[in-house]
């Protein structure tokens, strides 16, 4: 039996949501390690992409933020954000974008500026910086949450990325570019979104958790398949290449 | 051939600082932990400038610097926290006391406003916000925060962000010459545009080089000296974030920073200790310490 921690197990399941050749916003943290993960096993022609300007990236350490000089050595390209941002993405160029949020809603809309009221608010987060820009442009989203019923809200203390909005047709409506989230993935499980109502969904659960335990910590009614496939674990491959991507542990070490 | 006569154009950075006057606007240039303009940002809390209002898309330790001091009171950004590291405490607690108005946008919406004020044209479109509360809720600028339309041309929906055209744009790059022709390694961000976008700019450099040598690299020259009205001159001017090929950032003193920030205590002793503790730069360069400056220097060709 692979023995992995929590952190491998998301790392590697976002991973295969990349497919080989595609145009991928890879940004910091799991997701990049997700990307890079992808490049070394099954999508080698995939073209990781930094929002800070790096193209083509194959960074021999991992980076701590968009710009850092270790994503610089080994890229095809480094231009700047009018050329990342606006000539690839706005344009239509980019494939895979992924997001991580600190509340989430049953259309996949993601809040990562504020918790509590608008005009005065607990805490400031982060903003979009890129964010809402990826999720109106990229093709397809990857969202990677904390599973926490606080996070997984009706109503948004804010909304800074478009998921479907308030439902079909909204994103055509907007002329929004891309095409809006593909799944939603958790510690627990994953989800994704109905073609036709654009709802969010159960669509697969994590080794060691239940279909119960997902609906009791998310605050909207989940669609439930009838059959709901186990998450695939991650392969001691997978694993050996994780490790030697960031052998330091920076992004691997945290929340195992 | 010799060169023509021109100005000199540098000067210190207590002067540079100087000519901001409370209440300007400022293009902030770097971008992440990318040549952040962190010296400039420690003179304007030693001059104790107020008022000020910030653009840019994404800076982190020199946001948080000006919003612990109190030196600017209204951001208009995409984006604050440190990365890796965690929140913008300063922000945060600044924001909750009612002491910064943060308007948000995107990164590509601040990118464009800054193209549309180089490009000297009042708006730019752009694709991005459309349906969100980026769109819906609004600060100090109500109205004049963005304006969704139809498409004159396609019917489309398209949202319409105003140009800014600041008081100062401040970037800081790799090399300079004395007549402003500045040279950036590695990405640029959104520096081209935020360079040309202000009424005066001042870019602030880790090395002078002589004309001849921007000559020998022209296509290095990301900013020609006809933009650039001030230079100046200083190591390590983006210490404790990082500058391509010159050095790396200084993670030790990165998460001291960010630590300390969790309280207004801790962010008050930092500041009194590293900031209006020591009179100018080489102060503050001196109490972090030459070895551990040195220890940053980058590798080649790794450039950190």
């Amino acid at each position: 039996m692979v023995e992995y921690t929590k952190t491998e197990f998301l790392i590697a399941c976002a991973s295969s949501h990349v497919r080989d050749g595609e145009n991928v916003f890879g940004g910091t943290g799991m997701p990049l390690l997700a990307a890079l993960l992808a490049k070394e096993t099954h999508a080698p022609r995939s073209n990781l992409i930094s929002e800070a300007g790096f193209i083509d990236a194959n960074p021999r350490e991992v980076p701590l933020s968009v710009a850092d000089t270790r994503y610089y050595y080994g890229c095809s390209a480094a231009i700047g954000l009018i050329e990342t941002l606006g000539f690839l993405l706005q344009a239509g160029r980019i494939d895979v974008g992924f997001l991580g949020a600190a509340q989430i809603d049953e259309y996949g809309n993601l809040n990562t500026s504020y918790i509590g009221p608008y005009d005065a608010p607990k805490v400031k987060l982060p903003g979009s910086g890129g964010g809402n820009d990826i999720a109106s442009s990229a093709k397809r989203l990857i969202i990677m949450m904390a599973h926490d019923k606080r996070k997984f809200l009706t109503k948004l203390d804010y909304m800074t990325s478009p998921g479907f909005l308030d439902g079909p047709g909204a994103r055509e409506k907007w002329s929004l570019v891309g095409g809006g989230p593909e799944v939603v993935i958790t510690d627990m499980c994953q989800m994704d979104f109905d073609p036709d109502t654009k709802k969010i969904g159960l669509k697969s659960v994590h080794p060691g958790f239940t279909v119960k335990d997902i609906q009791d910590n998310v605050m909207f009614d989940l669609i439930i398949p009838d059959d709901v496939p186990t998450t695939e674990e991650p392969t001691q491959k997978q694993l050996d290449i994780m490790k030697k991507l960031d052998p330091k542990g920076i992004y691997l070490g945290k929340g195992g | 051939m010799t060169e023509a006569e021109v100005d000199d154009k540098r000067i210190t950075l207590a002067e540079a600082a100087k000519m901001v006057n409370d209440g300007d606007g400022l293009f902030w240039g770097g971008f992440g932990y990318q040549r952040a303009p962190i010296a400039f940002a420690h003179e304007l809390v030693r001059q104790k400038k107020r008022n000020l209002t910030v653009y840019t898309c994404g800076s982190e330790v020199d946001l948080e610097i000006m919003a612990g001091a109190g030196v600017a009171t209204r951001y208009e950004i995409a984006f604050s926290a440190i990365e890796a590291l965690g929140l913008s405490y300063n922000i945060r607690r600044r924001v909750s006391e009612g002491k910064l108005a943060v308007e948000d946008y995107t990164n590509l919406a601040m990118a464009m406003r800054f193209l549309g004020g180089a490009l000297n044209v009042p708006f730019m479109p752009l694709r991005s916000m459309m349906g969100t509360d980026l769109v819906n809720l609004r600060r100090y600028r109500g109205d004049d925060k963005l304006k969704v339309m139809d498409c004159p041309f396609t019917g489309d929906k398209i949202c319409l962000v105003p140009s800014i055209q600041p008081d100062f744009s401040i970037v800081h790059v790799q090399r300079v010459d004395k007549l402003g022709n500045a040279q950036i390694d590695g990405i640029v961000g959104e520096d081209l545009e935020g360079s040309r976008c202000g009424k005066k700019l001042i870019v602030l450099a880790e090395e002078l080089i002589d004309t001849t040598e921007v000559r020998t690299r022209p296509d290095q020259t990301k900013i020609p000296a006809m933009y650039v009205d001030h230079v100046v001159i200083l190591p390590y001017i983006a210490h404790p974030m990082m500058c391509h090929d010159y050095y790396d950032y200084d993670l030790e003193h990165l998460m001291m920073f960010h630590k300390m920030t969790r309280t207004e205590e801790g962010w008050q002793e930092y500041l009194d200790n590293y900031i209006l503790g020591v009179d100018d730069h080489h102060g503050y360069l001196n109490l972090v310490g030459w070895d551990n400056l040195h220890k940053l220097r980058a590798t080649k060709p790794w450039g950190y």
